[in-house]
């Protein structure tokens, strides 16, 4: 075969086709490419020496002969070889000797090798410039201005390398320049051969590189065919059965998908799933037993303001129109806005429709829904049926007289028989009137604020006690015919005076000469203990021996029970648990009542022990009294609340009323009449009409019968006290204004 | 000892369930809840104690009883809605693999739930069901009206609409609407079906449009739902009434826009006769020779038929027989009003029939382009009235405008002169009675035919009220104000009791310039009033006194009501002053 350069092309030969190479500029090539030819280079550089291009073996999977052929018809390969051998005997052969000179610049010797003389039949004597650095890895010369280093040692310097510019008026001037390739070792870019191009578009093909590479040869076959079968079986087990007897399996399985395509389960040719029901006669089963859902409340109907026409008055003003935009929308009490349009054809379409069906739809499933019984009730059915107040009579209806003190009437006192009334004021001034034309008997001054007065409930005697600051001062009104003023004076000083208990009292019964008696003076002080504070109350048993007071300070709840004709205090609780405010005597039976805060406890007081204690719920207790039959008990609180008690049924009230607008101050019941009143710091008193009855199956009648107002508040104070004259329906009051009234029938 | 109570095993705190509990006993997600909820009719309850019911914490949550979720665990829709969600699982990962095959196939055998079992539950009976289709109906008007987007398909739309027509020819047909009422939220009709009033409301025809606030998921599961039950109760309405359901539509007739009329009633003996001949044949076949594949046919065959003529097997002999009995031809269900007369006896003893019903009946109308065709065809022809329309409101009118039995058109436009007209339109015009839409709803809530002077062309007209009436003692704008004429009449017996303060009060008006007529007047009126005022604080004082002894509950239940009556008076005050005043202000014009 005759070596032809452009066929067998390599990278090597292109420099030599291609002329001047220093011309060409160079372009960084990637250093794959450079690795690449470099090694490349190694190989070929033996070879280039003679310049011969040189046919790379091809792997010809034709036949080894064919090969054979090849090798022996290519002489010029056995030349290579020739060459090859003399190419390395040159190495040794012709390699100049050098000459050892004394330098001129050193003046040592140095070696000095004569010029190479490029023969004329070697190749590079044809070729302008061959790069002949040696195989050296261009990347060490990457940096550096030159490339390597010739045979002489010289500098081999880089190509001069044209600008952008210059590069691209070569590729517009060369019109091979998109197939030419930067070639590292010539440093100058290099066209493609037809063959370069080749194996690159036969890579990118994803092809065999190589052309002459035939992946789909004939099989050669080794084992089978004509001549070469195998004559012994594998294995020698005998056919199983199953390899040529139809299987039961899988006709069940098939047997099963018939049947069901027989009995309709399957529908071969099934049409595609419907979302449309048919709709069949639904009721005409019977229905379950059970109940059906309660149905969703049927939305509001339409009323006149609805209507797309209404009379003139449903439309809303300008200000009504203004209010109902500035509510938010939840806060409107109607959704819409009446509107009159003359004609039909002019209503427009509703803005809120849909919104409207979708509230309706979130109420029906988001809303929690209460079954109400709709009360279509007269709202005046509610209010409670009693008797008339008019044939309830009599009761105190009006103000009949007026007696007015300096400070605040806090106490006041009526007589037993009726016809006197003892009022005390803040200022320590204690007044005697009379109850039929309010005159003012006497007066007494005391020391301090009075804080309770009480007459003696007998009537045989007469005297009143008054209660100040830790002294309770026994007084007896002037003019009393002699019997009784000589029966009193013998009940309060007797001239035997009874003997002093074994047990020492703290209480002191103090006397004052029988010489300086007169109705000015005091005819008995009673010393409670020092440090017990102002008396709050007295209370008078129903025999008018026995009393009790009720301090606002000092040991055992400050309450003392006072003994008179045995001149004679003690204390009758040793302790007692919460701060009392109240005490009261039963009217019939040895029974006490104490009243804490919250509580009412009812002792015995022969037997000496706890027998009941009252819950009416009132934060703080601030009135009691009892019915004269002993059964009943009233209790009202500074929080306006009245608790009606039933003794005998049971610890909680029988009835609980609100309705003074402020706290209650005092309560009291009529001795006689069935009436009590309660008045409170609102500047009223309300007077009730309460029955009682005999029979235990009956509840005791409360008629509400009037409102007495006249007191006028003062600093947040109304009504202080109210008593009843013992055998009149007249009720007297004191108030915080300093006055106190008589209310007649 | 009694056993040891632990705190939330019993009461309250078992038999709600918040509802988030809910969701996570039913495992699945909220929107599957909300579904669920709304099909089944669940809402939420309101405990006694929300504390105790909430174990102790007091946070805002909806309470749901545990019993109706317990019921809810065996729904079958829930189920169906499990294997919906595997199926977009499926679905979306043969679409993300490309496998079109596959996705069409599944999509093909997509889970869809039925709810017939679910109407069957929550409306045991038939009535149960009418009762409660008043929502259903105003929806499926709504969903009519709307134009489809994606998220409404037309079939949907389509599907209401037939639905609304299917229920207007039923009503026209059976005449049982009662009442209507204009509003500015539209028209409000109300029909008696069953004893039922059934109202439901339509809006006017104009393009409604979804605003965003609305969740159109939630209206879409109430519309599933209502399209369900308003299919079966129109299915039982129209078989009882003899009729087919679905009524076949023409496809022509509703592409011209014909509305109602592109549906033809058609009486069902025509299509009950072959049912029964079927089930015959199988009988004679199984006569000669009964194999056990035969009478599986037979079983197949009838229950095709079954559902095919959808359970009339069962009621089939009865109905034929009444169908013998009194066969009525109705054979041009197209105009009601010729087969009006010929009402079977069925749909007489169905439905009492009043006088009013058959209202219009001597009469025959002719709308102008410019009245909405829909409603006043539909109210025409439900009072036995025939009705005409110019064909640009839509094909199928059966009378013209020349017709000569046309007695009132129904026009709503201002008053023209009319220039260029033939004597013979004029004197056409002449013989009919040009009357505004109004007059038609007024007579039909009247029950008898108005005067039509006051409703003509161009008039103005009188204020349309409600015939669905107010709460009791409400403001009743029809009644003259009687408060003027007691007051005078009642002024009799007064004497001067305090004849100084009488006389100076006489001086200061006089000085004021007011004349004595008119003073007198007042005097006397305030007198009055003192005295009046007088007694009456005396008795209520004694009510107030009275007050004092009821109880809490009493007092407050005894507050409310005097609160609502005494807002409602002043309510009625105010329109009544209201009034007054626009009369004075009318009469100062005049």
């Amino acid at each position: 075969m005759a070596p032809d350069p452009k066929p067998t092309t390599k990278k090597r030969k292109a420099p030599r086709d291609d002329g001047p190479a220093e011309d060409t500029p160079a372009f960084l090539a990637p250093t794959e490419t450079l690795e690449m030819l470099t090694d490349d280079e190694g190989a070929d550089d033996a070879a280039s020496d003679d310049g011969e291009v040189d046919e790379f073996p091809e792997i010809d999977a034709e036949s080894d002969s064919e090969d054979e052929d090849f090798f022996e018809g290519s002489e010029e390969d056995e030349e290579d070889g020739e060459n090859a051998d003399s190419d390395d005997s040159m190495d040794r052969d012709i390699f100049p000797k050098p000459k050892t000179i004394i330098s001129d610049i050193t003046g040592q010797p140095k070696r000095v090798y004569p010029e190479i003389e490029p023969e004329y039949d070697s190749d590079s004597s044809t070729e302008e410039t061959q790069n002949r650095v040696g195989n050296v890895p261009m990347h060490w010369y990457d940096e550096l201005p030159h490339v390597g280093y010739d045979m002489d040692g010289k500098m081999v310097l880089r190509p001069a390398r044209g600008d952008e510019l210059d590069k691209f008026l070569q590729t517009v001037d060369d019109p091979s320049s998109w197939t030419s390739a930067f070639d590292k070792t010539a440093q100058m870019d290099k066209p493609l051969s037809a063959e370069e191009l080749d194996i690159i578009r036969r890579l990118y093909a994803n092809e065999v590189p190589d052309a002459g590479y035939d992946p789909y040869e004939p099989m050669t076959e080794w084992f089978t065919g004509k001549g070469k079968e195998e004559v012994m079986p594998i294995s020698s087990a005998p056919e199983p059965k199953r390899r040529w007897v139809p299987s039961k399996w899988e006709k069940q399985k098939v047997m099963k998908i018939v049947r069901a395509i027989r009995q309709g389960r399957i529908v071969p040719s099934k049409p595609k799933t419907t979302s449309k029901l048919e709709f069949y006669a639904i009721w005409n089963e019977p229905s379950t037993s059970q109940a059906p859902p309660l149905p969703a409340p049927k939305p509001r109907l339409p009323t006149n303001s609805e209507s797309y026409n209404p009379p003139e008055e449903y439309l809303p003003t300008d200000a009504e129109r203004a209010e109902w935009e500035a509510l938010d929308r939840e806060d409107r009490e109607r959704d819409y806005l009446p509107k009159k349009y003359p004609s039909l054809r002019l209503v427009p379409a509703y803005d809120q429709f849909i919104q409207e069906r979708f509230s309706r739809q979130l109420d029906l499933y988001l809303a929690p829904r209460i079954q109400r019984v709709k009360l279509n009730i007269d709202p005046n059915t509610l209010i409670p049926k009693l008797p008339s107040p008019q044939s309830l009579r009599p009761f105190p209806n009006y103000k009949s007289l007026k007696f007015a003190h300096a400070g605040r009437a806090r106490s006041i006192s009526v007589s037993a028989d009726g016809a006197w009334v003892v009022s005390g004021d803040e200022s320590g001034v204690v007044s005697l009137w009379e109850v039929n034309v309010g005159r003012e008997v006497k007066r007494w001054k005391f020391q301090g604020k009075i804080g309770a007065l009480e007459w003696c409930p007998r009537t045989d005697v007469s005297y009143f006690v008054v209660g100040t600051e830790e002294t309770l001062h026994f007084v007896v009104p002037p003019n009393l015919p002699s019997s009784v003023l000589l029966a009193t004076q013998n009940l309060l000083a007797p001239t035997s005076l009874p003997p002093a208990p074994e047990t020492p009292s703290p209480v002191k019964w103090a006397t004052p000469p029988t010489s300086s008696w007169s109705p000015d003076n005091i005819i008995l002080t009673v010393q409670l203990p020092p440090s017990s504070g102002l008396t709050k109350q007295i209370s008078w048993h129903r025999r008018g021996d026995y009393m009790a007071t009720v301090s606002s300070a000092g040991t055992q709840g400050g309450v003392w029970m006072h003994q008179i004709t045995r001149r004679h205090s003690q204390a009758p609780f040793k302790k007692i648990r919460g701060s009392v405010q109240l005490v009261l005597f039963h009217p019939l039976k040895p029974h006490f009542f104490v009243a804490t805060q919250q509580y009412v406890r009812i002792y015995n007081l022969s037997e000496q022990k706890l027998l009941k204690t009252l819950m009416p719920g009132i934060k703080w207790i601030s009135s009691m009294d009892v019915h004269p039959s002993g059964d009943h008990l009233i209790v009202g609180g500074y929080d306006r609340k009245l608790c009606w008690f039933d003794l005998e049924l049971s610890d909680k009230p029988y009835k609980v009323l609100r309705y003074h607008t402020r706290a209650i101050r005092s309560l009291a019941f009529h001795p006689t009449y069935p009436l009590f009143a309660s008045s409170s710091d609102d500047g009223a008193i309300q007077v009730f009409h309460s029955r009682v009855y005999n029979d235990l199956m009956t509840d005791p009648l409360i008629v509400p019968l009037k409102i007495l107002r006249g007191h006028t508040v003062k600093e947040g104070l109304g009504v202080l006290e109210v008593k009843w004259c013992a055998r009149q329906p007249w009720l007297v009051s004191g108030g915080a204004d300093g006055t106190v009234g008589l209310w007649c029938s | 000892m009694g056993r040891l109570r632990q705190k939330g095993k019993a009461g309250a705190a078992k038999a709600y369930v918040t509802r988030s509990a809910a969701i996570k006993k039913l495992q699945c997600s909220l929107a599957d809840f909300r579904r669920l909820c709304i099909l089944k009719g669940i809402f939420p309850r309101e405990p006694r104690s929300r504390k105790r019911a909430n174990k102790g914490s007091s946070a805002p949550t909806s309470f749901y009883y545990a019993k109706d979720i317990a019921y809810l665990a065996h729904e079958p829709v829930l189920k169906k809605l499990r294997e919906h969600k595997t199926f977009a699982k499926k679905l979306a990962r043969a679409l993300g693999r490309g496998e079109w095959t596959d996705a069409k196939n599944l999509e093909e055998n997509k889970p869809v739930y039925r709810l017939d079992h679910i109407i069957k539950e929550r409306y045991p009976t038939f009535v149960d069901a009418v009762r409660d289709i008043d929502d259903g109906l105003s929806m499926v008007f709504l969903f009519a009206s709307l134009p489809s987007n994606p998220r409404l398909p037309p079939s949907l739309i389509e599907n209401c609409a037939r639905l609304a027509a299917e229920w207007q020819l039923y009503v026209m047909h059976t005449k049982s609407l009662r009442k209507t009422f204009l509003s500015i939220k539209g028209i409000y009709y109300q029909a008696e079906v069953l004893d039922q009033t059934v109202t439901w409301l339509v809006p006017y025809q104009f393009t409604q449009n979804i605003p965003a606030d609305v969740d159109v998921r939630v209206m879409l599961t109430f519309l599933e739902l209502y399209q369900t039950l308003l299919g079966f109760v129109f299915f039982k309405l129209y078989t009882d009434a003899g009729l087919v359901y679905p009524p076949p539509l023409d496809a022509k007739k509703d592409e011209g826009g014909a509305g109602v009329g592109a549906f033809s009633l058609q009486s069902a003996s025509h299509a009950a006769a072959p049912a029964p001949s079927n089930t015959k044949a199988a009988v004679e076949i199984d006569g000669r020779k009964i194999s056990g594949k035969d009478v599986r046919q037979a079983i197949k065959s009838m229950t095709e038929t079954e559902s095919e003529s959808a359970g009339q097997a069962t009621t089939a002999p009865a109905e034929s027989m009444d169908v013998d009995e009194e066969f009525v031809p109705h054979q041009s269900s197209s105009d009601p009003q010729t087969t009006s007369t010929l009402t079977t006896l069925k749909a007489l003893t169905a439905l009492p029939q009043s006088l009013t019903t058959s209202l219009f009946s001597p009469y025959t109308f002719y709308l102008s382009r410019e009245t909405s065709r829909p409603i006043f065809e539909f109210i025409v022809r439900s009072f036995g009235g025939r009705i005409g329309w110019p064909s640009s409101s839509g094909s199928g009118s059966p009378i013209e405008e020349t017709d000569e039995s046309i007695t009132h058109i129904i026009i709503d436009r201002p008053l023209v002169e009319r220039t260029n007209e033939t004597a013979e339109e004029r004197e056409r015009r002449l013989r009919r009675k040009y009357v505004q839409p109004q007059w038609v709803v007024d007579c039909v809530n009247a029950g008898k035919i108005l005067l039509e002077e006051p409703y003509a062309q161009g008039n103005t007209l009188p204020p349309h009220l409600s015939p669905f009436g107010e709460y009791m003692g409400a403001y009743d704008p029809t009644q003259e104000l009687g408060g003027q004429a007691g007051e005078d009449s009642a002024s009799e017996d007064e004497d001067a009791n305090d004849a100084a303060s009488l006389r100076a009060a006489e001086l200061a008006a006089e000085v004021a310039g007011v004349d004595f007529g008119t003073f007198e007047k007042e005097a006397r009126k305030s007198r009055k009033k003192a005295k009046a005022a007088a007694v009456q604080g005396e008795e209520e004082g004694e009510q107030d006194m009275n007050k004092m002894l009821m109880s809490n509950k009493q007092k407050k239940l005894y507050e409310k009501i005097k609160y609502s009556e005494k807002k409602k008076a002043s309510e009625r005050a105010k329109l009544e002053s209201r009034r007054k005043e626009v009369k004075r202000q009318e009469s100062k014009a005049a």
